[in-house]
């Protein structure tokens, strides 16, 4: 009976990575109370962080030379974006919904149904807002931090600076922990009304687009490269690798101590009787 | 003074003294929610599934509210002390918004009457479990009065599963003497739902006692009548919130399928926690065929229940207290065992799910509080504490295995050994 149940938790530990391996790449996945995440090659997108309801969505890049670790590239704060004068976390009533490649989510009041599609290949995450109606716009986008953005970096202004208006923007970042730098491109589908970027301590943590159009979308990609060498580093993407090894050892103390544990403590009757 | 009398009035100051400062913000939460729309002649399970139903439209997942998911009679052991509550402070908000991730905003002088008042049930409860078991065996009943899991789980946390594990030793004490009493008490000890795999060994073993069935069914009935009422009234919402959700609930908890909680897909999720429903279905029929009549009830009761443990989909911190005044009276089980769900529930609890109160009650406390939170999330958010989370999920079920066994040998030995005393050739 011993053996069938050992064998059973350590069959059971191999689901997480199972699932990693065969059936979670490349499709959007729901859980927890109304997050969603996507996960392929190149990109790892959360949607709907389940502890505050930020990232709508949060783009990750995974640099080629560590796969696991997923390295932010660009969120979209629906904290601080405004469709029409209207908050988009606080003022609209939001449905999600979700096809394997396709995330919908869709933005509604009494005068306008505003959809944001989400959808995600190895080149790229395009996100979409769309409506039947014309609707005008407040997006921020966030990363701690951009080094420089279309090639003005924070020696360049300590003020938030409005930049001439363009449907490419291009940012570079840096990671400490990787020792390595990385780049990203937002590209609009039409020209915005204005774009703006702020300044934080060592670089720009928000570029916010303005515009007016009943359709944009903006095609979000990024990459790395390392710089010196970096130290292998723990991700939270590594856990289904690591659950059947905790459930080996965890199971094979479990044997050790009732096989020997039993043999001790008869020993040590037998002496003292 | 008797040391009966003692042990009791010890283990209820001890209580007393806790209790006004912490809570785990989403089970009080309920509770405190619940008693008011009880005063208030609403229907619980109809608000339970509204936000259900809410959710899921909001999502597109298939999301439960967690509410309140319990016998309805669970709230009448509640609401006359949230009544009582009111005379003193009035029926303004002392509690608002307490639903995970949302953190509660208290409103002070009266959370901590109001925590005291709601802990009173669970205070009384495991009294009355040291005073039974302080009749058996004074030993076991301090290891109950001052179990630092048993305290942690009533009036810290301030959770009801001491009057589940009353109940349930209440029908194992009487269950010789008085079968309608014996049911009655099986029938209330289902406050929580998952006493019901109980419920084909009582059936078995009075099957053919037919006079003591009927009584068995008429104590249990009995309590069953308001679930009967609540089905005829509001079927749909009854239905959703007592059996679908329980039914369907993801797997998880201080066992060995919380690895679950990082496979992030519901719908796969959902689908491999029916894999352990399969292995409890066949424990319990191999359980119950095989000793259920035969076997001495304390033992049968505990296999069943260690039984579920293993199998049961979600098995939360503090389930073992149901089932821990039965475990002392065992000899062939190690209480010792608690230490496990006790050491999960630093491990899995953000700062959110106790000491709120104590915190709350200056701005300077509440900083050091979020400061805390903020630390706890991003080592949860980096997957360090799943880690360790899993290896006492695992070590919890292996304990929980190691009882079985020896309780499951043990009662063959008592079959046979009746075997051989009645068949001497």
């Amino acid at each position: 009976m011993t053996v069938y149940f050992v064998v059973y938790i350590v069959a059971l530990s191999f689901v997480p990575l199972i699932h990693d391996t065969l059936l979670a790449q490349s499709r959007w996945l729901g859980y927890g109370t109304g997050a969603y995440q996507y996960q392929n090659q190149n990109y790892f997108i959360l949607f709907n962080d389940p502890y505050d309801g930020s990232s709508k969505p949060h783009i990750h890049v995974n640099p080629g030379f560590a796969p696991a670790a997923r390295i932010s590239l660009l969120e979209f704060s629906d904290w601080t974006s405004w469709l029409n004068d209207h908050n988009l976390f606080n003022e609209f009533n939001v449905t999600i919904r979700a096809s394997p490649q396709v995330l919908d989510v869709a933005y509604s009041r009494p005068e306008i149904v505003i959809h944001k599609y989400v959808e995600a290949s190895s080149e790229s995450v395009k996100v979409t807002l769309q409506s039947e109606k014309e609707f005008t716009a407040h997006l921020e986008l966030w990363r701690w931090v951009m080094t420089s953005i279309n090639g003005i970096s924070i020696a360049d202004t300590t003020k938030p600076l409005v930049i001439t208006p363009t449907t490419l923007i291009e940012f570079t970042f840096e990671d400490e922990r990787l020792q390595s730098v990385g780049r990203g491109r937002i590209l609009l589908s039409a020209m915005p009304s204005q774009v703006e970027i702020w300044p934080h301590e060592k670089g720009f943590n928000r570029i916010t687009i303005d515009f007016v159009n009943s359709m944009m979308s903006l095609t979000v990609s990024g990459s790395m490269e390392a710089v010196g060498t970096p130290s292998p580093t723990w991700n939270y993407a590594l856990l289904p690798y690591v659950l059947p090894i905790v459930a080996v050892t965890v199971v094979a103390l479990y044997l050790l101590v009732v096989k020997y544990g039993r043999t001790f403590k008869n020993r040590a009757t037998r002496r003292s009787s | 003074m008797e040391e009966r009398s003692r042990i009791v009035l010890l283990a209820a100051a001890v209580r007393l003294a806790i209790a006004p400062f912490f809570m785990h913000a989403g089970d009080v939460g309920t509770i405190y929610e619940s008693s008011i729309m009880t005063l208030k002649g609403l229907n619980i399970y109809d608000f339970v599934y509204a936000k259900t139903i809410q959710m899921q439209n909001a999502t597109g997942l298939p999301v439960f509210f967690e509410g309140y998911a319990y016998h309805p009679l669970l709230i009448y052991f509640f609401a006359p002390f949230y009544w009582l509550f009111t005379v003193i402070a009035g029926t303004g908000p002392v509690m608002i918004d307490g639903h995970y991730p949302s953190v509660p905003v208290l409103i002070y002088p009266w959370t901590p009457l109001l925590l005291v008042m709601l802990k009173i049930p669970i205070i009384l409860a495991d009294l009355l479990v040291v005073y039974l078991l302080a009749g058996m065996d004074t030993r076991k009943a301090k290891i109950y009065a001052f179990c630092p899991y048993v305290i942690f789980i009533g009036v810290v946390w301030g959770m009801f599963d001491a009057l589940v594990g009353l109940f349930l030793l209440a029908s194992y004490l009487v269950s010789s003497r008085n079968n309608f009493l014996s049911g009655l008490f099986y029938g209330l000890s289902l406050l929580k739902l998952y006493t019901v795999v109980l419920l084909p060994l009582y059936v078995i073993r009075l099957f053919g006692r037919w006079k003591a069935f009927a009584e068995f069914m008429g104590g249990l009935t009995l309590t069953l009548l308001p679930v009967a009422y609540y089905l005829v009234v509001s079927p749909v919402s009854v239905w959703n919130v007592l059996v679908t959700f329980q039914g369907t609930r993801l797997m998880g908890g201080v066992n060995l399928y919380n690895f679950i909680w990082i496979v992030q897909d519901l719908p796969f999720d959902l689908a491999v926690s029916m894999i352990p429903n399969i292995f409890l279905v066949i424990a319990l029929y191999y359980l119950i065929t095989k000793f259920g009549r035969k076997a001495p009830l304390l033992e049968s009761i505990l296999a069943i229940m260690f039984a579920y443990f293993l199998f049961g989909k979600v098995i939360n911190e503090q389930f073992l207290v149901s089932i821990f005044p039965l475990i002392l009276l065992s000899r062939e089980c190690d209480y010792r065992v608690w230490v496990a769900p006790f050491v999960f529930i630093f491990l899995r609890s953000p700062f959110y799910y106790f000491m709120l109160p104590i915190l709350w009650t200056s701005p300077v406390f509440y900083g050091y509080y979020l400061q805390a939170d903020d630390v706890w999330r991003q080592l949860q958010a980096v997957g360090y504490l799943q880690i360790p989370m899993y290896a006492v999920g695992v070590t919890f079920s292996l304990l929980i295995f190691w009882n079985l066994i020896r309780v499951v040998d043990a009662t063959r030995g008592v079959i046979v050994s009746a075997t051989e005393v009645s068949e001497p050739n």
